[in-house]
């Protein structure tokens, strides 16, 4: 029984379909869910937490079903917004505590699952200050410690280090990475940042035009023989890459020095460099890459002919 | 055998506001000292352990006694606490007496320990008897000390002892401290200052937050952070053989020569193992070592490694 | 072991049941609405005129006090239907004061930083969390309508010298049926208006004018069309007829301009049917974008 399984999803609303035949099963500790603006994935989100019915097909958390059985998904399930939500008037430790208790704690093992929580995500004495005079970091560190308090089986963190800056971000990455490592929650993240993805998750699904683009494990893919090759030289770079040519590589240039190439069996890095040596060609940078999350993500958006325009890295 | 303090699964709220959370804690007899952050639950451990306070779940015992059983608790445990106020108009004698007798005892007795204590902690009796408003800092803290050993208590709580206190006096408060340790007394005594604390205490009880982070001795608890491998400077006169040497045994993780270049600061994942290497290297003759010291073996760097980590919190 | 690492832990206690959360909505909603001091003033100032019926149902039971007040005393002091009417009006008006402040800090607090999303991805459904609303706020509006106003009239049982009580039961009845049908009408309109509304102010403004404007409408139209159909827009008229009829009071009105009860009613059930509509669009956690 896989985490979340899609059989033919399909959602409508307010007339447009938006979901449209989604189907695969989500097995993963960390999933991530990446796509361009309005490929659905808020949509599939909402649909998920049961705010969103399926208008045919389904859709399945733990193995129940996301709108019949949304009270008993929800009890499990730990939701981090992308927007700012909250309830401003109250104090940080108040906040947490009276979402720790409507997820069905006791009151007294609420407030200590909430200092917890708020320990685990750092946020020290801040917690006694109202929520509205937290800084961007705060609210988000906030919302998270809320999705943790009551120790979900499944963790939704939309956009989890939208706003932040590379410490904190860095710093979220650390939490989510620790989560994942102890080992009884799963997550979902949802990003626009193919590096959140890339350092926290072990599958993909992307989506686009609310159909699955692509649903691939990316450990299984950087542990795959593929292997090209990236070199950055200084030196008679167009020499250099027709004696590679040569010797059996297949090779491409491009401006700046750079040279991608695939190497096959038989030959090592140590021809290359003898390549080099006698061509007075210096190698600055050698770097071997796997199929990275980023030709995934590229050729999942080409596969129908489509650029995408809001990929970062 | 109960010469034991016992926290099990203690917790303090005020209110919503954290005091400390889940601390489980054994305290033999000796010197063990609190180190933590201010507003770390330091305050609260020590109220929790005399008494004043009431944990909201979970227990105490003090050698076997819980701070229900008021009378006999409250004349085993003896507290000095960092705040400064004094009845007004009372000379140090008058208050060290009253104190005294609030423990029922006839006032020959009471002036005879009042005497002793005031020997203890070096007050002259002449001192003792002007008022306490014209105390210096140092003196004051020396009679809140004295009102705390008086009644010859079993378990010594002492909330910042030094604070104010010339070095002379530190190092004499520290020898009484040190002697009450070795009658078998329990002392738990909280201090920013870490180098002394790596001079007296036993043991190490750190906290955060309100949740503790690490206790038991100090060198123990330094090498189970591992994240952190040990590092140890040594001073010789050839550092790079020494560091080539180090490195072919397959025992540095890290070496740095020092900014002098007579030394080098070597850190190493098995301690152990490394001074073993270290004694055939000299041994062998071809670096010359003239000193040999733990960089980091202290308190001071537990406290940097493990709460200044934790300081990241906003 | 001497470090103690605090990492994540799971959760294995006991879940408490859907009621328990509901109560905590209350719970909470009651904290938030009384932290603001002008709460505890306004509920204070609902109880004053609670005061001075009391007083009035001491003096009129004291022989000493009547003789004093000789013929004047025989007309005010009679501690009757129309008496425990004046109550109920009262304190009924004071409960929609009270409803209009603490109504929007029940809700408008929750959706101004759009907590509705969060709050409804727990295991709690849109209508368990109107509900913790509601019982919150009809608690809060019981205290100063039906609780006191039972308890004057126990008073009244009380220290009067002839059995007083028991042939005026159907008062006690009239009361507790009236009272509860208000509150438990301006309870529901408060959430529904609040839940419009994104200014706190506003909406005690909002509450107020619900209920006054299409009364002044209504009386427009009665006078300018000369029928009482108008009067159906006037809330507090048709609940005045009603009150009249459950305490068995001679109304004041004009017989020909009397609304028939099930008329009365049926516009009752009608606002209840629209406060629920309004927060049913509201009280959402997505908003939904058509086309």
């Amino acid at each position: 029984m896989g985490t979340i399984e899609l059989d033919a999803l399909e959602v409508r609303l307010g007339g447009r379909t938006i979901l449209n035949g989604l189907s695969g099963v989500l097995r993963g500790q960390a999933i991530g869910l990446l796509g361009p603006n309005g490929a659905g994935k808020s949509t599939l989100i909402n649909t998920l937490l049961g705010f969103h019915r399926a208008s045919s097909g389904t859709a399945r958390i733990f193995g129940l079903d996301t709108y019949r059985d949304r009270a008993q998904i929800r009890s499990g399930i730990g939701y981090m917004p992308e927007n700012d939500s909250f309830i401003g008037n109250m104090s940080g430790v108040r906040f947490v505590r009276f979402m720790a208790e409507l997820a069905g704690l006791p009151s007294a093992e609420a407030l200590e699952r909430a200092h917890e929580a708020l320990f685990y995500v750092g946020l020290g004495e801040v917690r006694y200050r109202k929520v509205n005079s937290y800084s961007l970091g705060m609210k988000q560190l906030i919302k998270l410690a809320q999705a943790l308090a009551h120790g979900p089986r499944l963790l939704i963190l939309d956009e989890p280090t939208n706003g932040l800056d590379p410490i904190a971000r860095q710093r979220m990455i650390q939490l989510i990475q620790e989560i994942r490592k102890e080992g009884s929650v799963r997550l979902l993240i949802s990003s626009h940042l193919l590096r959140d993805i890339d350092e926290t998750c072990d599958e993909v699904l992307i989506l686009k035009g609310g159909r699955i683009a692509d649903l691939c494990n990316i450990e299984e893919e950087r542990r795959s023989n593929r292997s090209f090759m990236e070199l950055e030289t200084v030196g008679a770079t167009e020499t250099f890459s027709v004696s590679i040519r040569g010797l059996g590589c297949e090779c491409a240039c491009f401006p700046g020095g750079r040279i991608k190439l695939v190497l096959p069996e038989h030959i090592e890095a140590r021809d290359l460099y003898r390549i080099a040596s006698e061509q007075k060609v210096q190698i600055r940078r050698m770097h071997v890459r796997r199929d990275s999350l980023e030709d995934i993500f590229l050729r999942a958006m080409d596969s129908e002919g489509e650029r995408s325009a809001h990929v970062h890295l | 055998m109960n010469n034991l303090i016992v926290f099990e699964n203690v917790s303090k709220f005020y209110g919503e506001v954290l005091g400390v959370n889940r601390v489980s804690l054994t305290i033999p007899p000796g010197i063990t000292t609190l180190v933590g952050p201010n507003g770390s639950g330091k305050t609260t451990l020590m109220n929790l352990l005399t008494g004043l306070v009431q944990p909201s779940s979970g227990s105490i015992s003090v050698m076997g006694l819980s701070s229900r059983d008021a009378d006999k608790f409250f004349a085993t445990v003896g507290y000095c606490t960092q705040f400064d106020f004094f009845p007004r108009g009372i000379t140090g004698w008058q208050f060290l007496l009253d104190s005294l007798m609030l423990y029922g005892m006839s006032k020959a007795t009471a002036i005879q320990l009042a005497d002793e204590a005031l020997q203890r902690v070096q007050l002259d009796k002449t001192a003792a008897r002007r008022k306490i408003d014209g105390y210096s800092k140092g003196m004051r803290q020396k009679i809140r000390l004295a009102q705390a050993i008086a009644h010859r208590p079993r378990v010594l709580v002492l909330d910042e002892p030094l604070n104010g206190l010339d070095p002379l006096a530190r190092s004499e408060s520290m020898a009484l401290f040190e002697e009450l340790g070795r009658q078998g007394i329990h002392l738990i005594i909280s201090s920013h200052i870490l180098d002394e604390v790596d001079r007296i205490s036993d043991r190490v009880v750190l906290i955060t937050g309100g949740y503790l982070i690490a206790e038991g001795n100090i060198r123990q608890v330094r090498q189970e952070v591992r994240e952190k491998p040990m590092q140890v400077l040594v001073r010789c006169d050839h550092p790079e053989a020494l560091a080539s040497k180090m490195f072919a045994m397959n025992h540095c993780v890290e070496a740095r020569i020092h900014p002098d270049g007579k030394g080098i600061f070597l850190r190493t994942g098995d301690i152990d193992q490394f001074y073993s290497i270290l004694n055939e290297i000299a041994t062998e003759g071809i670096v010359k070592i003239e000193a040999v010291a733990p960089a980091d073996d202290d308190a001071n760097a537990i406290y940097q490694y493990l709460i200044g980590s934790e300081g990241g919190t906003l | 072991m001497s470090i103690y690492k605090h990492t994540y832990r799971a959760y294995t206690g006991k879940v408490t049941p859907i009621r328990a959360r509901i109560l905590a909505i209350a719970r909470y909603g009651l904290a938030e609405a009384w932290s603001a001091k002008f709460t505890t003033v306004l509920f204070v100032i609902c109880l004053v005129p609670l005061v001075g019926f009391l007083f009035t149902i001491y003096l009129s039971n004291n022989p000493a006090a009547r003789l004093l007040m000789g013929n004047a005393g025989s007309r005010v002091l009679i501690i009757d239907g129309s008496f425990f009417l004046k109550v109920l009006t009262t304190q009924s008006w004071m409960a929609m004061a009270l409803a209009s402040w603490i109504a929007p800090r029940l809700i408008t607090l929750d959706l101004v930083d759009n907590a509705l999303p969060i709050l409804l991805s727990h295991p709690i459904s849109r209508f368990g969390y109107v509900l913790g609303k509601y019982v919150a706020l009809f608690a809060t509006l019981s205290t100063v309508t039906w609780v006191p106003c039972l308890l004057l009239f126990a008073y009244q049982g009380y220290i009067s010298p002839v059995p007083w009580a028991a042939s005026n039961v159907r008062i006690a009845f009239g009361m507790l049926t009236g009272a509860v049908i208000w509150i438990a009408l301006i309870s529901l309109l408060g959430l529904a208006l609040s839940s419009w509304v994104k200014w706190r102010i506003v909406a005690t403004g909002v509450i107020f004018a619900a209920i006054l404007v299409p009364a002044g409408v209504g009386a427009i139209v009665t006078g300018v069309l000369r029928t009482r159909w108008g009067f159906l827009l006037n809330l507090p008229v048709m609940m005045s007829s009603l009150w009249d009829r459950l305490l068995g009071v001679q109304g004041h009105m004009d017989h020909l301009t009397q609304l028939p009860t099930a008329a009365i009613v049926t516009m009752l059930a009608l606002t209840c049917c629209l406060s629920i509509v309004m927060l049913n669009a509201r009280i959402r956690a997505r908003e939904v974008v058509r086309g």
